[in-house]
């Protein structure tokens, strides 16, 4: 049966303005422009509808309407991590929180910020910058996206072991929940412990929870200095190389590997004043025993690092593997081998032991790949590790599974749900 | 006094000298380093393994008796009273650190290992463990990921969640779960996250596993002394506003100075002043130089009398020590000492701290503050003698406005006290009902019958039941 | 319940620390310093739960002769690690002092500890006593015996009893010899010559002579003099500490006037168990009017020796090659505060290696007659020390209190490893006769 996307128009109409309501071809151009082209929209014979509330009142009359007339919602920003299993039904409705995009609150010498889930990363960098501050979170894609999103998915980058993780900077956050509450948890300071810790709960929870309208985050002093060394040379050797950055006790922001048709480039980044980056720079040289083959500074460096958290943009396929970090050769190696029977590339956050493998578009057959992703998690679990999806096409999605076996606690996991969104109107998969 | 059948197979369970039913014995076990809740337990277990807290938990949940559980009692929000009977299930005796992970950084232990112990245990690989609350050659971790704590460092380190990686639980029901874990990424919520700092309500951690930092090869800290406290914070903010990150920024105001020069562990600050702030940067010994000059700028800028840098190890030591048992040293000015915790935001520090003093004298009442500056987090804690009954009644009175203040500046009740059974009727100042259900509801997800440290944390009735 | 005097001073005790500010706040800093507590995990065995236990009884709400209070401050080892780490400054040792007295009162304590005291306390039976001791010694009965007892278990009852008395006897020689250049140390000798009277004590007077005389000879070495001090006697430690305080007293009043009529600058102390107890002679003696001022006047002239051999360098003396590791007795520690003099004298001897103790500053479990009355907990303790000294690796242990000599000597010996135990002046004692100190004659 063809779906005319009516049924989920009219009521949606009843809570938002028309002008704010996408329908058909041009829901179609919207997502297009900004997720990461997976090809669940394009070739998908439903129509889409996406919906731009401008208030946290818009959001709860949604979430109304939805309990009322069984619709089911899947929340979003820009759209940008639509593809990391969000999208189950094409039937669903994806409510942006783009126009919820206000700085509520800003203040440099509290060092902390709230804002509207919508707000741009980049928009937001933008509001940071010139008071010498950021919010070091560098996901990947992380720049594509808003902060709503980043704190919802949850999804940490390569400065996690300096910066903490996402779920450490995310101060509170409003929410409206699939049973239509709108509960605002945590605060704005940077210490907290009143009560249960629900802003934790719902950092990371993709969604599947509520729909997260407005976020305060802790934010840091940008560093004076930015100076990435770069090396290269082979796999194994970078690895070695990498994993030796990583237990130093050198200050080392963020260490990188990166694999596709040539060398393997291994990269450590330096933050902080030009006295305390200088030293580590020499002192990480020595260790290494050689000169980097190039080093890159500040604006340069900042960019390079940009571009590496970007680095899976626009693959319909990326996988994690995941073990402790002194398994880095092998977890290293083995997405080699994945990358290679997926025609793509690799790449490793060092530091916390991960590698991303993201595939090319013309990867090959379903089967082939359902069998090398299979193949791959059957041996990072045996090794006491990990093999998630983050990015995939419904299909394999659906027959790998976004994560293996071992979730935590899956009975407590359903029963939050339940509380949260007993009607399941929230379509987002549990992380 | 517990039945006599839950009795007998509580020693079947734990051993006979694992099971306390001594009324007398009891007594100590009333109440916390809170001192102003006391109920005696209807009885006091001492488990050695996972398997016998389970045995435990599910033979006093068969019972129909409520479970505390407790670390080193010294807890300063009655979070580890036991009201109604309630049976106590201490960690003391769960005091192993089964790994120590080096090359990943990363530690597993049980409940009971003593948190400054733990950091001493990773110092031989060259890493401790960051989160150093006040009380970190007592407290264990286990008490540590209950309240999730904080501590002096934590203004450029955080709090003990996020060090927090992975945990075996016992649940309510008896059963164990396994949370998290480092080296794989798993399905689901970030029940690690939740459960850190729920206080007893969600179960008992009998293994935990954690995250460790290397060890900084520099540290270097300054001593500002200021004739007005409002000039401290001020230098607070103005520090933090230039960028700068210290490890540590603390202030430690008149009252409290006089106590803590009083005390066993003076630490050499001039007792005619009134705010110390003591500034801490680590890191590598290059980058130090600059920070600690830029900083003594700031604070002479703020107007502090005299800027003073630690000459040597031993003079840090000195230094903290008088910092980290102020609140012991309390007890040498006044016989009782009521503890507030409270957040706000850094930049309303100067205000709060006139809003204080002038309650302070409204009420005819001192109050000492030393806080963690740096993170807004604010400890006034009013002197009084309990035998003088007006004093109690203007303390409580004092107590709930500087409460309000703090809340009214954007702030929080707790910042790393924990709420217990102290701050359960403050919950209200900051959450509503909604919020407050749904904080309710969690907790029946973890522990459906209510079995685990009722009474405590949730105002009852406040869109609970 | 009847409210008996001990009660009456254990509670004008507690509230003089309440009015001077001293009182416990409850904030459980003392529970990881404090070995039973560690070993048991029960807080009513910490520090804070005793205190808490003593305040019960003052306010009525708990008997002093209860299981509870009895067993928890009997299971006290009083070596007061609590002390320097409370924040609030509570004197906890005095508070164990009425709190055992109160105890005793309630409930009387077992004869065999009852009698040991008494023997202690009483020179007439304290001498024969000791003399068969040194005779049963000597017949190489004890030692045998211990050899035939060793293994693992954990050093308690009879055969700690046996063991103990086997670990008082001289250390067999130690290795390197005297060295041939005699005339190139001499004796100190100064314009300040402060006259030094050393408390011979019982246990050690009975049991270690050597070190006495040892001690003579060491600080004489360093420039003092030494005189006799008559009519001394037990300092009454064991007493005040099992809260026989009136005993104590008597005790104190005796050896307070010895010492004034030897008119001393100083009183030496080579027992730190007895040093702690005389540096309280003040506080013990404060109700008696006549003699609470002259009693602080002799305590403030209380020292280790350790201290006064700091004091003056110590003089070096000749090598003594041999790897040592240091245990610092509690009453030295944690009770006089005393911790870098030690460390000064061993650091002064040639040739010896120095190797850190883990948990050096922990009791070793002796804490008087513990082993009498705590044999389980005792043995526990005291084997973890054994362990903890055989980790190290070290050829001998050196100490500062004939308690601890005993106790860690009989737990070594019980092992079978062979690792004598030291008083630290036995082993400077020693470097000055290989350095000729002494002259040719040797000791």
């Amino acid at each position: 049966m063809i779906d005319s996307g009516v049924d989920r128009v009219v009521p949606v109409l009843s809570v938002l303005p028309e002008d704010r309501v996408l329908v058909g071809e041009s829901a179609r151009d919207w997502a297009r422009g900004r997720s990461n082209g997976p090809g669940w929209m394009p070739g998908d014979p439903e129509v889409p509808v996406i919906v731009f509330p401008a208030s946290v009142e818009e959001v709860s009359a949604l979430v109304r309407v939805a309990n009322e007339k069984g619709m089911r919602l899947l929340p979003a920003g820009l759209g940008s991590w639509l593809g990391g299993g969000g999208w189950t039904h094409a039937r669903d409705v994806i409510v942006s929180c783009v126009r919820l995009n206000a700085v509520e609150h800003y203040e440099p010498a509290d060092l902390t910020l709230t804002a509207g889930a919508g707000l741009g990363m980049t928009e937001l960098d933008g509001v940071l910058r010139p008071n010498g501050q950021w919010l070091p979170m560098d996901a990947p894609g992380a720049d594509a996206g808003t902060v709503g999103g980043l704190v919802a998915c949850g999804v940490s980058g390569a400065m996690q072991g300096r910066y903490g993780a996402v779920r450490d900077n995310v101060l509170g956050i409003d929410v409206v929940t699939g049973a239509g509450r709108m509960l605002r948890i945590g605060g704005r300071v940077v210490k907290n412990v009143a009560g249960y810790d629900l802003v934790r709960l719902f950092t990371g929870s993709r969604g599947s929870l509520g729909i997260i309208t407005s976020v305060s985050v802790r934010l840091f002093p940008r560093p004076e200095t930015d100076v990435t060394l770069c090396y290269a040379g082979r796999a194994a050797e970078m690895a070695a190389l990498a994993h030796a950055m990583c237990t130093s006790s050198l200050p080392v922001a963020a260490v990188g590997l990166e694999a596709g048709n040539g060398d393997t480039i291994c990269t450590a980044r330096l933050l902080g004043s030009a006295g305390e980056v200088e030293e580590a720079r020499s002192r990480l040289i020595d260790n290494a025993g050689q000169e980097p083959r190039r080093i890159v500074r500040d604006d340069e460096s900042a960019l390079l690092h940009r571009e590496r958290a970007a680095w899976e943009e626009g693959s319909a396929l990326v996988v994690r593997l995941a073990a402790l970090p002194d398994r880095l050769a092998d977890t290293f190696e083995r997405a080699r081998v994945l990358a290679g029977a997926l025609g793509g590339g690799v790449a490793a956050d060092a530091l916390r032991g991960a590698v991303r493998v993201k595939a090319s578009p013309d990867a090959g057959r379903d089967e082939d790949i359902v069998r090398a992703l299979s193949r791959a998690r059957g041996e990072m679990e045996e090794a006491g590790g990990s093999m998630t999806l983050s990015q995939a096409r419904g299909k394999v999605a659906a027959r790998v599974g976004w994560a293996g076996g071992r979730g935590s606690a899956p009975a407590l996991g359903a029963r939050i749900k339940e509380l949260f969104d007993p009607a399941s109107v929230l379509a987002s998969r549990c992380p | 006094m517990v039945p006599a059948t839950l009795a007998k197979s509580l020693v079947e369970i734990c051993g006979r000298d694992g099971v306390i039913l001594d009324e007398d014995r009891l007594l100590v076990y009333e109440s916390d380093a809170l001192t102003a809740y006391r109920h005696r337990p209807g009885a006091v277990v001492l488990p050695r393994s996972t398997e016998q807290v389970q045995g435990a938990v599910r033979a006093v949940a068969e019972h129909g008796l409520p479970i505390v559980p407790r670390g080193a009692g010294t807890g300063l929000s009655g979070g580890a009273v036991a009201l109604d009977g309630a049976v106590v299930i201490g960690t003391a005796r769960m005091n192993r650190i089964l790994d120590i992970d080096a090359p990943n950084r990363r530690a597993v232990l049980q409940p009971g290992v003593i948190n400054a112990e733990l950091s001493a245990a990773a110092r031989v690989h060259g890493l401790y463990y960051a989160p150093d609350p006040s009380s970190q050659t007592t407290c264990t971790i286990g008490g540590n990921v209950a309240e999730n704590s904080g501590g002096p460092h934590c203004l450029k380190y955080g709090v003990t969640s996020r060090y927090v990686t992975g945990l075996a639980v016992v649940l309510a029901d008896g059963s164990v779960v396994r949370l998290g874990g480092q080296g794989r990424e798993a399905a689901g919520y970030d029940l690690v996250g939740l459960f850190v700092g729920s206080e007893g309500c969600f179960g008992i951690a009998t293994e935990i596993e954690v995250g460790l930092l290397p060890v900084p090869e520099g540290v270097r800290t300054l001593l500002g002394i200021f004739d007005r406290i409002d000039d401290a914070g001020q230098a607070v903010s103005d520090i933090v506003s230039a960028g700068l990150l210290p490890a540590a920024l603390e202030i430690i105001d008149g009252p409290t100075i006089r106590a803590v020069e009083d005390s066993v562990f003076a630490a050499g600050y001039p007792t005619d002043a009134e705010a110390a702030l003591v500034i801490e940067f680590d890191g590598l010994k290059a980058g130090l130089d600059e920070d600690v000059e830029r900083a003594a700028v700031l604070c002479e800028r703020a107007g502090a009398r005299e800027v003073r840098s630690a000459r040597d190890e031993e003079e840090r030591i000195a230094l903290w020590k008088g910092r980290k048992k102020a609140f012991g040293a309390m007890g040498r000015i006044a016989p009782d000492l009521l503890v507030q915790d409270a957040t706000v935001p850094r930049t309303t520090l100067p205000a709060i701290l006139r809003g204080i003093s002038e309650i302070g004298e409204r009420y005819d009442l001192v109050v000492a503050n030393v806080f963690h500056a740096g993170d807004g987090n604010l400890h006034p804690n009013i002197l009084f003698d309990r035998r003088d009954e007006h004093e109690l009644e203007r303390v409580e009175r004092a107590s709930k406005e500087i409460m309000q203040l703090c809340v009214d500046s954007g702030g929080t009740i707790t910042g790393e006290h924990g709420v217990g059974l102290d701050k359960k009727h403050h919950m209200e100042l900051i959450y509503g009902p909604d919020e407050l259900a749904a904080m309710w509801g969690v907790r029946r997800a973890f522990d459906p019958g209510g079995v685990m440290n009722p009474g405590k944390v949730l105002p009852e009735g406040a869109g609970g039941d | 319940m009847p409210v008996s005097t001990a009660v009456h001073s254990l509670a004008g005790a507690v509230r003089k620390q309440e009015q001077g500010l001293l009182n416990c706040v409850h904030c459980g800093f003392c529970l990881p310093a404090c070995p039973t507590y560690r070993r048991l995990g029960d807080e009513a065995d910490s520090p804070r739960g005793r205190l808490y236990l003593m305040q019960a009884v003052v306010e009525g709400r708990l008997d002093p002769g209860a299981e509870a209070f009895q067993t928890h401050i009997g299971r006290c080892l009083g070596c007061r690690a609590c002390e320097p780490v409370c924040p609030s400054g509570v004197e906890y040792g005095h508070l164990l002092e009425l709190a055992r007295q109160v105890g005793g009162d309630a409930r009387r304590p077992p004869i065999p500890a009852r009698a040991l005291l008494r023997v202690f306390g009483t020179a007439w039976m304290a001498r024969p006593a000791m003399f068969a001791g040194r005779v049963l010694r000597a017949t190489g009965l004890p030692a045998l015996l211990t050899r035939i007892l060793a293994g693992r278990r954990p050093p308690k009852g009879a055969r700690l009893a046996v063991a103990m008395l086997a670990a008082s006897a001289p250390p067999p020689p130690l290795p390197g010899r005297a060295e041939a250049r005699p005339e190139t140390v001499t004796q100190r000798r100064l314009e300040d010559k402060p006259t030094v009277g050393v408390l011979d004590g019982c246990v050690q007077a009975g049991l270690f002579s050597r070190v006495n005389q040892a001690t003579v000879r060491v600080l004489r070495a360093n420039g003092y003099r030494v005189v006799s001090v008559p009519n001394q006697g037990c300092c009454g430690a064991l007493h005040a500490h099992g809260g026989d305080l009136d005993a104590a007293r008597s005790l104190a009043r005796r050896n307070l006037e010895a010492f004034e009529a030897a008119g001393v600058d100083i009183v030496a102390l080579n027992a730190s168990g007895c040093g702690a107890t005389m540096a309280e002679y003040g506080s013990l003696l404060a109700d008696d009017e006549e003699m609470a001022p002259r009693a602080r006047a002799l305590a403030s002239r209380v020292r280790d020796i350790s201290q006064l051999l700091a004091e003056r360098g110590p003089i070096p003396g000749g090598s003594v090659p041999l790897k040592v590791t240091y245990d610092a007795p509690c009453h030295l520690l944690h009770a006089q505060g005393v911790a870098d003099p030690p460390a000064r004298v061993l650091d002064s001897i040639p040739g010896l290696d120095v190797v850190p103790l883990p948990g050096a500053a922990e009791c070793c479990g002796g804490a008087g007659i513990y082993g009498l009355t705590n044999p389980r907990l005792g043995g526990w303790i005291g084997s973890d020390k054994v362990r903890a000294v055989l980790g190290t690796g070290a050829a001998a242990l050196v100490t500062g209190n004939p308690g601890c000599m005993m106790q860690i000597g009989a737990g070594l010996a019980l092992t079978g490893a062979g690792i004598p135990v030291l008083h630290l002046v036995e082993l400077l004692d020693e470097s000055y006769r290989r350095g000729g100190l002494y002259g040719k004659a040797g000791r």
